[in-house]
Protein backbone atom coordinates (compact mmCIF):
# COMPACT_ATOMS: atom_id res chain seq x y z
CA UNK A 1 0.00 0.00 0.00
CA UNK A 2 1.14 3.56 -0.57
CA UNK A 3 1.54 5.74 2.45
CA UNK A 4 -1.70 7.57 1.65
CA UNK A 5 -3.53 4.26 1.42
CA UNK A 6 -2.06 3.15 4.73
CA UNK A 7 -3.17 6.37 6.43
CA UNK A 8 -6.66 5.98 4.96
CA UNK A 9 -6.80 2.44 6.26
CA UNK A 10 -6.24 3.45 9.88
CA UNK A 11 -9.12 2.22 12.07
CA UNK A 12 -11.67 4.48 13.74
CA UNK A 13 -9.97 4.35 17.12
CA UNK A 14 -6.90 5.95 15.52
CA UNK A 15 -8.73 8.74 13.77
CA UNK A 16 -6.72 11.37 15.67
CA UNK A 17 -3.53 9.99 14.17
CA UNK A 18 -5.01 9.99 10.70
CA UNK A 19 -6.05 13.62 11.00
CA UNK A 20 -2.80 14.65 12.67
CA UNK A 21 -0.83 13.09 9.83
CA UNK A 22 -3.00 14.87 7.33
CA UNK A 23 -2.83 18.33 8.85
CA UNK A 24 0.76 18.24 10.07
CA UNK A 25 2.59 16.23 7.48
CA UNK A 26 0.68 17.30 4.41
CA UNK A 27 0.31 20.94 5.35
CA UNK A 28 3.34 21.84 7.42
CA UNK A 29 5.50 24.77 6.36
CA UNK A 30 8.33 24.79 8.88
CA UNK A 31 10.44 22.12 7.25
CA UNK A 32 11.83 21.77 3.71
CA UNK A 33 10.83 18.77 1.59
CA UNK A 34 14.13 17.11 2.36
CA UNK A 35 13.86 17.78 6.10
CA UNK A 36 10.26 16.50 6.15
CA UNK A 37 10.86 13.31 4.22
CA UNK A 38 14.11 12.53 5.96
CA UNK A 39 12.28 12.85 9.27
CA UNK A 40 9.54 10.53 8.01
CA UNK A 41 12.10 7.97 6.83
CA UNK A 42 14.17 7.98 10.02
CA UNK A 43 11.04 7.93 12.20
CA UNK A 44 9.46 5.05 10.28
CA UNK A 45 12.66 3.02 10.44
CA UNK A 46 13.02 3.28 14.21
CA UNK A 47 9.29 2.64 14.70
CA UNK A 48 9.75 -0.82 13.23
CA UNK A 49 6.51 -1.50 11.33
CA UNK A 50 7.54 -3.10 8.05
CA UNK A 51 4.54 -1.99 6.02
CA UNK A 52 4.98 1.60 7.09
CA UNK A 53 8.71 1.54 6.39
CA UNK A 54 8.10 0.11 2.94
CA UNK A 55 5.49 2.75 2.10
CA UNK A 56 7.51 5.65 3.47
CA UNK A 57 10.69 4.60 1.67
CA UNK A 58 8.81 4.24 -1.62
CA UNK A 59 7.25 7.67 -1.34
CA UNK A 60 10.44 9.32 -0.06
CA UNK A 61 12.30 8.07 -3.12
CA UNK A 62 10.02 10.25 -5.24
CA UNK A 63 10.38 13.29 -2.99
CA UNK A 64 14.08 13.60 -2.14
CA UNK A 65 17.41 12.78 -3.77
CA UNK A 66 18.99 9.32 -3.44
CA UNK A 67 21.78 10.84 -1.35
CA UNK A 68 19.28 12.39 1.06
CA UNK A 69 17.35 9.13 1.30
CA UNK A 70 20.51 7.17 2.09
CA UNK A 71 21.50 9.81 4.64
CA UNK A 72 18.14 9.62 6.44
CA UNK A 73 18.44 5.84 6.60
CA UNK A 74 21.98 6.25 7.90
CA UNK A 75 20.72 8.58 10.64
CA UNK A 76 18.21 5.93 11.79
CA UNK A 77 20.90 3.25 11.58
CA UNK A 78 23.57 5.04 13.57
CA UNK A 79 21.12 6.45 16.13
CA UNK A 80 19.74 2.94 16.67
CA UNK A 81 23.19 2.18 18.06
CA UNK A 82 24.04 5.48 19.76
CA UNK A 83 20.66 5.85 21.44
CA UNK A 84 21.27 2.62 23.33
CA UNK A 85 24.93 3.14 24.12
CA UNK A 86 24.77 6.76 25.22
CA UNK A 87 21.48 6.32 27.04
CA UNK A 88 23.26 3.67 29.13
CA UNK A 89 26.15 6.01 29.81
CA UNK A 90 23.85 8.76 30.98
CA UNK A 91 21.59 6.51 33.01
CA UNK A 92 24.46 4.92 34.87
CA UNK A 93 25.73 6.85 37.85
CA UNK A 94 29.18 5.34 37.22
CA UNK A 95 31.05 8.25 35.65
CA UNK A 96 33.95 6.04 34.59
CA UNK A 97 32.05 4.76 31.55
CA UNK A 98 32.21 8.18 29.92
CA UNK A 99 35.99 8.17 30.02
CA UNK A 100 36.35 4.76 28.41
CA UNK A 101 36.52 4.80 24.58
CA UNK A 102 33.25 3.72 23.02
CA UNK A 103 35.00 1.82 20.20
CA UNK A 104 31.91 2.24 18.06
CA UNK A 105 32.31 3.43 14.47
CA UNK A 106 29.93 6.22 13.54
CA UNK A 107 31.78 7.65 10.57
CA UNK A 108 28.60 8.10 8.53
CA UNK A 109 27.91 11.12 10.74
CA UNK A 110 30.67 12.83 8.74
CA UNK A 111 30.28 11.20 5.35
CA UNK A 112 26.53 11.22 4.68
CA UNK A 113 26.78 13.96 2.07
CA UNK A 114 23.82 16.17 3.05
CA UNK A 115 23.56 19.33 5.16
CA UNK A 116 24.82 18.45 8.61
CA UNK A 117 21.83 20.21 10.16
CA UNK A 118 19.35 18.04 8.25
CA UNK A 119 21.20 14.94 9.43
CA UNK A 120 21.09 16.28 12.97
CA UNK A 121 17.36 16.90 12.64
CA UNK A 122 16.72 13.31 11.59
CA UNK A 123 18.98 12.05 14.37
CA UNK A 124 16.98 14.09 16.87
CA UNK A 125 13.71 12.59 15.64
CA UNK A 126 15.12 9.07 15.92
CA UNK A 127 16.46 9.84 19.41
CA UNK A 128 13.08 11.15 20.51
CA UNK A 129 11.47 7.87 19.49
CA UNK A 130 14.22 5.67 20.88
CA UNK A 131 14.06 7.60 24.11
CA UNK A 132 17.64 8.68 24.72
CA UNK A 133 17.32 11.83 26.81
CA UNK A 134 20.94 12.88 26.59
CA UNK A 135 20.93 12.43 22.82
CA UNK A 136 17.79 14.55 22.50
CA UNK A 137 19.31 17.25 24.66
CA UNK A 138 22.64 17.46 22.85
CA UNK A 139 21.19 17.25 19.34
CA UNK A 140 18.60 19.88 20.17
CA UNK A 141 21.37 22.24 21.29
CA UNK A 142 23.35 21.62 18.11
CA UNK A 143 20.28 22.38 16.00
CA UNK A 144 19.61 25.66 17.76
CA UNK A 145 23.28 26.64 17.51
CA UNK A 146 22.91 26.19 13.77
CA UNK A 147 19.94 28.50 13.56
CA UNK A 148 16.99 26.11 13.79
CA UNK A 149 13.96 27.49 15.58
CA UNK A 150 12.04 25.73 18.33
CA UNK A 151 9.11 25.57 15.93
CA UNK A 152 11.12 23.67 13.36
CA UNK A 153 12.53 21.25 15.91
CA UNK A 154 9.12 20.66 17.42
CA UNK A 155 7.60 20.01 13.99
CA UNK A 156 10.03 17.17 13.36
CA UNK A 157 9.27 15.77 16.81
CA UNK A 158 5.53 15.97 16.13
CA UNK A 159 6.12 14.02 12.93
CA UNK A 160 8.20 11.44 14.79
CA UNK A 161 5.43 11.10 17.39
CA UNK A 162 2.74 10.56 14.79
CA UNK A 163 4.79 8.11 12.78
CA UNK A 164 5.56 6.09 15.89
CA UNK A 165 1.91 5.99 16.86
CA UNK A 166 0.83 4.95 13.37
CA UNK A 167 3.39 2.14 13.42
CA UNK A 168 1.96 0.89 16.71
CA UNK A 169 -1.57 0.81 15.27
CA UNK A 170 -0.46 -0.89 12.07
CA UNK A 171 1.29 -3.59 14.13
CA UNK A 172 -1.96 -4.33 15.92
CA UNK A 173 -4.06 -4.16 12.78
CA UNK A 174 -1.76 -6.61 11.05
CA UNK A 175 -2.71 -9.26 13.62
CA UNK A 176 -6.35 -8.89 12.66
CA UNK A 177 -5.47 -9.09 8.99
CA UNK A 178 -3.34 -12.21 9.52
CA UNK A 179 -6.07 -13.88 11.60
CA UNK A 180 -8.60 -13.19 8.86
CA UNK A 181 -6.40 -14.92 6.32
CA UNK A 182 -5.74 -18.04 8.39
CA UNK A 183 -9.26 -18.36 9.85
CA UNK B 1 62.90 3.38 10.88
CA UNK B 2 60.35 6.04 10.04
CA UNK B 3 57.64 6.32 12.65
CA UNK B 4 54.21 7.62 13.50
CA UNK B 5 53.55 11.18 12.40
CA UNK B 6 56.08 11.15 9.58
CA UNK B 7 55.20 11.27 5.91
CA UNK B 8 55.47 7.95 4.08
CA UNK B 9 58.19 8.34 1.42
CA UNK B 10 57.41 8.95 -2.25
CA UNK B 11 58.08 5.91 -4.39
CA UNK B 12 57.53 4.45 -7.82
CA UNK B 13 58.03 0.69 -8.00
CA UNK B 14 57.17 -2.24 -10.23
CA UNK B 15 54.74 -4.58 -8.56
CA UNK B 16 53.57 -8.10 -9.29
CA UNK B 17 49.81 -8.00 -9.45
CA UNK B 18 48.79 -11.26 -11.09
CA UNK B 19 50.08 -14.58 -12.42
CA UNK B 20 48.98 -13.91 -15.99
CA UNK B 21 52.23 -12.95 -17.77
CA UNK B 22 50.37 -10.49 -20.01
CA UNK B 23 49.43 -8.23 -17.11
CA UNK B 24 51.53 -9.48 -14.22
CA UNK B 25 53.48 -6.29 -13.65
CA UNK B 26 52.36 -2.75 -12.95
CA UNK B 27 54.05 0.42 -11.73
CA UNK B 28 52.67 1.58 -8.42
CA UNK B 29 53.46 4.92 -6.79
CA UNK B 30 52.60 6.60 -3.51
CA UNK B 31 49.94 8.57 -5.42
CA UNK B 32 47.92 5.50 -6.30
CA UNK B 33 44.86 4.50 -4.25
CA UNK B 34 44.16 8.17 -3.54
CA UNK B 35 41.79 8.74 -0.65
CA UNK B 36 42.43 5.29 0.79
CA UNK B 37 44.34 4.11 3.81
CA UNK B 38 47.32 1.92 2.98
CA UNK B 39 48.79 -1.04 4.81
CA UNK B 40 52.36 -1.71 3.70
CA UNK B 41 54.09 -4.78 4.96
CA UNK B 42 57.60 -5.89 4.09
CA UNK B 43 59.35 -9.20 4.44
CA UNK B 44 63.01 -10.19 4.08
CA UNK B 45 63.01 -12.68 1.21
CA UNK B 46 60.70 -14.53 -1.10
CA UNK B 47 60.90 -18.33 -1.06
CA UNK B 48 61.49 -18.54 2.72
CA UNK B 49 59.35 -20.15 5.41
CA UNK B 50 57.78 -17.59 7.71
CA UNK B 51 56.72 -15.19 4.98
CA UNK B 52 54.09 -17.23 3.09
CA UNK B 53 51.98 -17.85 6.18
CA UNK B 54 51.93 -14.16 7.02
CA UNK B 55 51.28 -13.05 3.46
CA UNK B 56 48.51 -15.58 2.97
CA UNK B 57 47.02 -14.52 6.32
CA UNK B 58 46.82 -10.92 5.11
CA UNK B 59 45.31 -12.20 1.89
CA UNK B 60 42.59 -14.09 3.75
CA UNK B 61 41.38 -10.92 5.48
CA UNK B 62 41.91 -8.61 2.48
CA UNK B 63 38.15 -7.98 2.29
CA UNK B 64 38.12 -6.68 5.85
CA UNK B 65 40.78 -4.15 4.88
CA UNK B 66 38.96 -3.19 1.67
CA UNK B 67 35.75 -2.67 3.68
CA UNK B 68 37.67 -0.18 5.78
CA UNK B 69 38.91 1.67 2.66
CA UNK B 70 42.40 0.26 3.12
CA UNK B 71 44.66 -1.16 0.40
CA UNK B 72 47.23 -3.78 1.39
CA UNK B 73 50.58 -3.60 -0.39
CA UNK B 74 53.20 -6.24 0.31
CA UNK B 75 56.87 -5.88 -0.57
CA UNK B 76 60.44 -7.10 -0.38
CA UNK B 77 63.71 -6.31 -2.12
CA UNK B 78 63.17 -9.22 -4.52
CA UNK B 79 62.44 -8.45 -8.18
CA UNK B 80 59.00 -8.63 -9.72
CA UNK B 81 60.04 -11.83 -11.51
CA UNK B 82 61.01 -13.52 -8.25
CA UNK B 83 57.62 -12.46 -6.81
CA UNK B 84 55.93 -13.93 -9.85
CA UNK B 85 57.84 -17.21 -9.63
CA UNK B 86 57.11 -17.52 -5.92
CA UNK B 87 53.41 -16.88 -6.38
CA UNK B 88 53.28 -19.35 -9.25
CA UNK B 89 54.84 -22.13 -7.22
CA UNK B 90 53.31 -21.57 -3.82
CA UNK B 91 49.78 -22.83 -3.34
CA UNK B 92 48.90 -20.26 -0.67
CA UNK B 93 50.08 -17.32 -2.78
CA UNK B 94 48.60 -18.14 -6.18
CA UNK B 95 45.46 -16.06 -5.71
CA UNK B 96 46.91 -13.30 -3.60
CA UNK B 97 44.48 -10.39 -3.85
CA UNK B 98 46.99 -7.55 -3.36
CA UNK B 99 50.18 -6.36 -5.12
CA UNK B 100 53.72 -7.33 -4.18
CA UNK B 101 56.09 -4.37 -4.54
CA UNK B 102 59.59 -5.10 -5.87
CA UNK B 103 62.01 -2.71 -4.17
CA UNK B 104 65.01 -4.01 -6.10
CA UNK B 105 67.07 -0.81 -5.78
CA UNK B 106 66.24 -0.67 -2.06
CA UNK B 107 64.96 2.90 -2.50
CA UNK B 108 61.77 2.62 -0.45
CA UNK B 109 63.19 0.29 2.19
CA UNK B 110 66.15 2.69 2.62
CA UNK B 111 63.92 5.73 2.84
CA UNK B 112 61.93 3.90 5.51
CA UNK B 113 65.19 2.75 7.12
CA UNK B 114 63.95 -0.81 7.55
CA UNK B 115 66.87 -2.65 5.92
CA UNK B 116 68.43 -5.11 8.31
CA UNK B 117 72.07 -4.01 8.76
CA UNK B 118 73.40 -7.59 8.72
CA UNK B 119 71.17 -9.24 6.14
CA UNK B 120 70.76 -6.25 3.82
CA UNK B 121 67.12 -7.11 3.19
CA UNK B 122 63.92 -5.64 4.59
CA UNK B 123 62.96 -6.41 8.15
CA UNK B 124 59.41 -7.48 8.86
CA UNK B 125 57.99 -4.00 9.05
CA UNK B 126 54.32 -3.05 8.76
CA UNK B 127 53.02 0.46 8.26
CA UNK B 128 49.50 1.87 8.33
CA UNK B 129 49.38 5.11 6.34
CA UNK B 130 46.35 7.41 6.34
CA UNK B 131 44.78 8.99 3.21
CA UNK B 132 46.98 12.08 3.75
CA UNK B 133 50.13 9.97 3.50
CA UNK B 134 51.02 10.15 7.18
CA UNK B 135 52.27 7.08 9.06
CA UNK B 136 49.84 6.23 11.84
CA UNK B 137 51.22 2.85 12.96
CA UNK B 138 54.63 1.21 12.66
CA UNK B 139 55.26 -2.38 13.71
CA UNK B 140 58.43 -4.41 13.14
CA UNK B 141 59.56 -7.84 14.30
CA UNK B 142 62.90 -9.59 14.06
CA UNK B 143 63.61 -11.66 10.95
CA UNK B 144 62.46 -15.01 12.30
CA UNK B 145 59.15 -14.02 13.88
CA UNK B 146 55.91 -13.68 11.91
CA UNK B 147 53.37 -10.91 12.39
CA UNK B 148 49.70 -10.94 13.31
CA UNK B 149 47.47 -9.42 10.59
CA UNK B 150 44.47 -9.39 12.96
CA UNK B 151 46.40 -7.01 15.18
CA UNK B 152 46.99 -4.70 12.21
CA UNK B 153 43.26 -4.78 11.47
CA UNK B 154 42.47 -4.03 15.11
CA UNK B 155 44.71 -0.98 15.03
CA UNK B 156 43.24 0.22 11.72
CA UNK B 157 39.77 -0.01 13.30
CA UNK B 158 40.90 1.96 16.32
CA UNK B 159 42.51 4.63 14.14
CA UNK B 160 39.30 5.00 12.14
CA UNK B 161 36.87 5.08 15.05
CA UNK B 162 36.07 8.46 16.54
CA UNK B 163 33.23 9.36 18.85
CA UNK B 164 31.56 11.98 16.74
CA UNK B 165 28.36 12.48 18.76
CA UNK B 166 27.39 15.88 20.07
CA UNK B 167 26.88 14.36 23.52
CA UNK B 168 30.62 13.76 23.68
CA UNK B 169 31.41 17.33 22.88
CA UNK B 170 33.44 18.90 25.64
CA UNK B 171 33.15 22.59 26.22
CA UNK B 172 35.79 24.45 24.23
CA UNK B 173 36.32 21.76 21.59
CA UNK B 174 35.49 22.36 17.94
CA UNK B 175 32.02 21.34 16.91
CA UNK B 176 31.38 18.82 14.20
CA UNK B 177 31.90 20.30 10.77
CA UNK B 178 31.19 18.42 7.57
CA UNK B 179 34.41 17.95 5.61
Amino acid sequence: MTIDELIDSLPAYAKDLKLNYSSLVRQQTELSQQQLWGTLVASAMVSRNLELIRAVLAEAATQISPTALEAAKAAAAVMGMNNIYYRFLHLSSNEKYRAIPAKLRMNVMRSHGVDQTDFELWSTAASAINGCGACVDSHEKVLRNHGFTEEQILMSVRIASIVHAIATVLDTESIAAADTVTA
Amino acid sequence: MLGVGQKFPDYSLTATVSLDMKNAFKTITNNDYAGKWKVYFFWPKDFTFVCPTEIAAFGKINKEFLDRDAQILGGSTDSEFVHHAWRTHHEDLKNLPFPMLADVKRELTSALDILDPDAGVAQRATYIVDPDGIIRFAYVTDLSVGRNPQEVLRVLDALQTDELCPCNWQKGEETLVVA
